[in-house]
Parts: C-alpha cells; sequence; structure tokens
C-alpha cells in the first residue's frame, strides 16, 4: 500500500534557507540518508522538494480557459514543502518513516520534531468515480 | 523544468464534490483521463496521484525516542491535497496552461469549477538550493 508523507510548513516558517549552512547540510544529509535506506528497503516510490512558497502561484481558468495566475495566499496557508511517497505494508510503517522524517535536524542539529502529514495513496480512482 | 500542480480541498468541499451526480463525476473523470492522455503523449506527465479521503489523513510527529505520535485532528479550513499532477516543461508559462485546464474540468451540470490550482517549482536539488 502507497502513502505520502508531507512536509507541510508555514509561510512565515520559510526561514530555511537562513540556517546557518552547517546546519542546512547536516538537514540534508539526514533526508539523502534517508532516501537512500527507503531505496535500499524497496519502499522509495518518489520524493521531491518544492521550491520556496514565496514562489507559488494559484491559477484558474479564466472564462476563455486561459491561465488567470495569483500569488496572493491567506496568512494561514500551509504550503507543501516536501513529500515522499512509500511502498509499505502496514500504515504503521508509513507513520514509522513519517517519524523518522519528523526528526530531522534543525538549527543546532536539534530535531525538528516537525509535523508530517500522512495519507493513503489509492491503487486507482476510488469505484464509485469509474 | 518540473512543476507540480496540487489540486486542494476542505473537508467541507470534499463533501460538496461527494454530492455530485454520476454523471457529472464521469464527466469530470474523462476531463481528467483526457489530459492525462495528452500530457503523456507530449511526454510531460513525471507522476500523478489521488489521494484518500481527508478523513483519513494523519499527522505524524516523531515522539520521545522518535516513536510516532500519530493525530487526526485538523483545524477545520485545512486544504487537504485531493491529488497532484507532476510535469516536465519547458516553460512556467505551460506549467500555468496545464494548471489552467485542469481548473476548467467540468463539475455540475458541465459547467467548469474553475477551482484554485496550485503550482509550484521542483528544486532541481542537486546542486545550489539546498546544500
Amino acid at each position: 500500500m502507497k502513502y505520502i508523507l508531507m512536509m507541510n510548513t508555514m509561510k512565515a516558517g520559510a526561514g530555511v534557507p537562513n540556517w546557518p549552512k552547517k546546519d542546512l547540510q547536516a538537514h540534508v544529509a539526514f533526508m539523502m540518508r534517508l532516501n537512500k535506506e527507503l531505496h535500499d528497503s524497496g519502499e522509495f516510490v518518489l520524493a521531491e522538494g518544492l521550491s520556496f512558497p514565496d514562489q507559488a502561484k494559484l491559477v484558474r481558468a479564466g472564462k476563455d480557459g486561459l491561465p488567470i495566475t495569483d500569488g496572493v495566499f491567506p496568512e494561514g496557508k500551509e504550503f507543501l514543502a516536501g513529500f515522499w511517497i512509500v511502498d509499505v505494508d502496514s500504515p504503521e510503517r508509513a507513520y514509522a518513516i513519517a517519524a523518522r522524517a519528523s526528526a530531522a535536524p534543525g538549527p543546532g542539529g536539534a530535531p525538528l520534531n516537525m509535523a508530517i502529514e500522512v495519507r493513503q495513496v489509492p491503487a486507482g480512482p476510488p469505484p464509485e468515480m469509474l | 523544468m518540473k512543476y507540480i500542480l496540487l489540486m486542494t480541498g476542505t473537508k467541507a468541499g470534499v463533501d460538496g464534490y461527494r454530492a455530485w451526480s454520476k454523471s457529472d463525476v464521469e464527466r469530470h473523470f474523462a476531463h481528467l483521463h483526457k489530459l492525462n492522455k495528452e500530457l503523456t503523449e507530449a511526454g510531460e506527465l513525471v507522476a500523478n496521484h489521488g489521494l484518500a479521503a481527508p478523513e483519513q489523513a494523519k499527522v505524524v510527529r516523531a515522539g520521545q525516542g522518535g516513536l510516532p505520535i500519530t493525530d487526526g485532528v485538523f483545524p477545520e479550513s485545512k486544504e487537504f491535497l485531493l491529488g497532484y499532477w507532476l510535469v516536465d516543461v519547458d516553460a512556467p508559462e505551460r506549467a500555468y496552461e496545464i494548471a489552467a485546464r485542469l481548473s476548467a474540468g467540468p463539475g455540475p451540470g458541465g459547467v467548469s469549477t474553475n477551482m484554485p490550482i496550485e503550482v509550484r517549482e521542483i528544486m532541481s536539488g542537486k546542486s545550489s538550493e539546498m546544500q
């Protein structure tokens, strides 16, 4: 069964690029090690890091179907910072991986204990949608 | 350059969607299937997934000892990811165009939902941004 693990951040929390270089490198090294472990265990499906929220755009179709882009979001909006898709045997395993990601080191090397949203990714659309 | 197109909705929005008639749902999915086929043929579709219902969402944190602490309570206003499209395109404008196609998907009675689609560039990774 596939799960998506999402790191969400508030715009105000997008201070990551300002971390000391050493802390940033330790964080990235941790994430790369986690990805390698997931590759080795055969659980890795996909992982991506997103560019920072200040570059986010909201797009709607206009009357003629052409895109109308906007870059204004409510203050409280959560932004996706990055995600993993893993293929695991149980939800508990997905939660265990999420806990690993949650404990990624932040400034000074202390675990961030950030919230990771875990959602199942069904194999296809639900039957009522087919 | 890779972009991710995020389709989101609140629980209330999802409940509204569940009230759509069968033919409206079928028309909507036919639109998405057609778009996916086009993107696949153009070599632009990298990955696409729909997610399980928001009711099943959990939030997980590492507790003491690194063990997972799970919680399932979210604020009413929380935007849940419903599905995403990861595309590889030549320009941001093309990503916006694809997002507009998603946004124009037919809703009840065949009228476009015009739902907002969040478009975010993927970090190219390897070098500059985080290292």
